[in-house]
């Protein structure tokens, strides 16, 4: 069948951010769908959010309540988030109660009920809340199959897309046949994870459309639910093809041993002890692009927004202007139990706004340590897929990270993300002439040459300072206690002064 | 605490347009009375049947603080009240006071809605019972002009 004599089914929106993205586009209309979750976790709100995005007086909502929360409850609570519009009650949204028919009839009686009200309103959309209590008196398995296909029958027949909402426990996903029925599945989770909430969405099933497969974290705000996409919302983005263009990081010696600067596009990580200039440098490379017409985006995670705008001052780097301006963003990622993907979705969301072309996420571990626990185990995976996704838009990102200063190893990274990067340029301390000095090395370029210099440099009042040239007269730089070739002996006592300072 | 002002101006006024409703149909017994049986319809329909009857009884209880004489009234289980004709015999001595109970009940009632629900929500409900009233542009339920 050619693509033209398929039909369309159109997608409804589901009024909840991210969701989206996450069903492919929009809730299938017509679809008869079941959220199911433990309590407390979400359903009734999201199945509120649906309704009200999308209830209008022509096709209005009915919100069918049984004996779960009661409405008046229901109403009192759901009001609290913004995306309650009074004016739509009871025009496009109407709540009506089956508490009685459910208390004293049967289930033929219930549909009986939920026909003719439905015949009467014609609704684009219908929610039974909790259809789990609707179904709570013992009945034989075909009475129950024989109510549920009856049901999404007739809801469909009537084209409305509907929700029924319970309370199921995983195990009875197999036996149950209203999982069966159903074409939409949104199974909603929470666990506790050491002090933290983690709360994450699966779509189990959607017929007709593709679904981002996997679970979703989530999160209740005063905005009722949002959902994090595992691929960011940006599923449908076209990959950029990799850009052979360079860019500066406003240091003429460092965009030289980088073989002319940053390939556009590079993930680039900036590896080094604490105090060796790795957010210096990092603010450098975002002032470059400002000065460059190249919005950025800084996620701080260790210091807050104004202390680093104030840090780039003394710096002689003005971060205040750029963001009145709107070419500069510095997001302040520091509340604990965030979810790694809503972390990342504040990062992209600020990329997105301002069409920023570079990235600084400072630091990766601070970044780890502003997640709650039970998110760190996804922290490399979840990182790896946003670089990926924003490198593929064309925007270069730049990640600090902090290594164990060792005098015997020479680490890339402690959190074995290495292969996250393009580029990795290492800052170190060495020990030379009794003075605590600090080298720099290009250690890969993913995208061509690059120097293979050893260099020494500075932080001064003008930034980094790479100072002369490469230094050839030392020998083991990289192990932190080099020997001066004219003068061997100055090694062993390099290496007594690094001895004692741990202790020290 | 007694029924505020407001509501019971809000009621007054959905006495008043029933009582003008009443008179292009038949003669009306009590307006108050109707208008309490159209609440009862129009609530009952979302928050069910046991809930409109939980919120009746808990109105009636309140309003027993302003008119003691009230408590020969009950809520039945349908929602619908009864008993309240005999209090009105009593009550009624001066005819200005004619349905007196039901209006501070009434009063409570919608009190205790918008106490749960809010203004907002609480007109909004009133609309639908009373689709030809714009209430929100005229009144608001705590008395003062919108």
């Amino acid at each position: 069948m050619s693509t033209q004599d398929k039909v369309k089914i159109n997608k409804l929106p589901t009024g909840i951010p991210g969701l989206d993205e996450i069903v492919g586009g929009g809730l299938p209309e017509f679809s008869f769908n079941i959220i199911a979750g433990a309590p407390g976790s979400g359903k009734t709100t999201m199945a509120h959010q649906f309704v009200f995005a999308n209830a209008t007086p022509e096709r209005p909502a009915l919100y069918f309540t049984v004996l779960g929360e009661s409405a008046i409850k229901m109403l009192r609570y759901q009001q609290q988030y913004t995306f309650f519009d009074p004016v739509k009650l009871p025009g496009s949204i109407r709540f009506i109660n089956l508490s009685q028919v459910v208390l004293e009839k049967d289930l033929g009686a219930v549909l009986e009920e939920i026909t003719k009200e439905v015949e009467k309103s014609n609704p684009a959309v219908v929610v039974v809340d909790s259809f789990r209590t609707m179904v709570r008196k013992p009945q034989s398995d075909m009475d129950l199959q024989s109510f549920i296909q009856r049901l999404a029958l007739f809801l469909a027949s009537w084209q409305a897309t509907t929700f029924l909402i319970g309370e199921y426990a995983e195990d009875e996903l197999r036996d149950n046949p209203i999982f069966t029925v159903a074409d939409g599945l949104f199974w909603l989770r929470q666990a506790a994870e050491r002090n933290s909430i983690v709360r994450k969405l699966q779509i189990i099933k959607l017929r007709g459309q593709d679904s981002v497969p996997g679970l979703h974290t989530f999160r209740i705000t005063d905005a009722g639910v949002q959902a994090f996409s595992r691929t960011f919302g940006l599923t449908g983005h076209i990959k950029n093809p990799p850009s052979q263009r360079r860019i500066s990081f406003g240091i003429a010696e460092l965009d030289n041993m980088l073989g002319g600067g940053v390939r556009e596009g590079d993930s680039v990580l900036v590896a080094g002890s604490s105090g060796t200039g790795k957010s210096v440098l990092a603010t450098e490379f975002i002032a470059e692009g400002i000065r460059e017409g190249e919005p950025g985006i800084v996620a701080v995670f260790e210091e807050r927004p104004q202390a680093y705008a104030e840090r780039a001052a003394s710096l002689g780097m003005d971060l205040v202007t750029p963001q009145k301006d709107g070419k500069l963003t510095i997001l302040y990622l520091r509340p604990l139990d965030l979810s790694v993907d809503e972390t990342m979705h504040s990062i992209l969301d600020a990329v997105q706004k301002i069409g920023a072309k570079r990235l600084v996420i400072d630091s990766l571990a601070g970044f780890e340590m502003a997640l709650s626990p039970g998110f760190r185990a996804d922290f490399r995976e979840s990182l790896y897929r946003m670089i990926f996704a924003l490198t593929g838009m064309g925007v270069t990102i730049l990640s600090t990270v902090e290594v164990d200063e060792s005098f015997t190893e020479f680490p890339f990274s402690t959190y074995s993300i290495s292969f996250l990067c393009d580029d990795i340029i290492r800052l170190r301390y060495v020990s030379i002439d009794g003075q605590l000095r600090k080298i720099m090395v290009v250690i890969k370029m993913r995208g061509g040459n690059h120097a293979k210099d050893i260099r020494e440099y500075e932080i001064t009042s003008k930034g980094v300072v790479i100072l002369g040239k490469r230094l050839t007269n030392y020998q083991g730089l990289i192990s932190g206690i080099p020997t001066h070739l004219d003068r061997p002996e100055a090694a062993e006592e390099s290496a007594r002064e690094v001895k004692i300072e741990p202790g020290a | 605490m007694t029924a505020t002002p407001g509501m019971r101006d809000l009621v007054h006024r959905l006495l008043t347009y029933e009582a003008g409703a009443g008179k292009t149909s038949e003669p009306m017994e009590s307006p108050a009375l109707y208008v309490y049986e159209k609440l009862r319809q129009s609530l009952g329909e979302s928050v069910g049947v046991a809930g409109f009857k939980s919120l009746a009884t808990r109105a009636l209880t309140l309003a027993r603080q302003d008119l003691p004489c009230l408590s020969t009234a009950r809520i039945a289980e349908d929602g619908s009240l009864q008993g309240l004709s005999e209090i009105e015999t009593q009550i009624d001595v001066d005819k200005n006071q004619t349905g007196e109970g039901e209006i501070i009940l009434i009063a409570r009632l919608l009190g205790l809605l918008r106490t749960f629900l809010g203004e907002a929500l609480t007109l909004s409900l009133l609309r639908n019972a009373w689709p030809d009233e714009a209430f929100d542009d005229r009144y608001s339920t705590d008395g003062r002009k919108a």
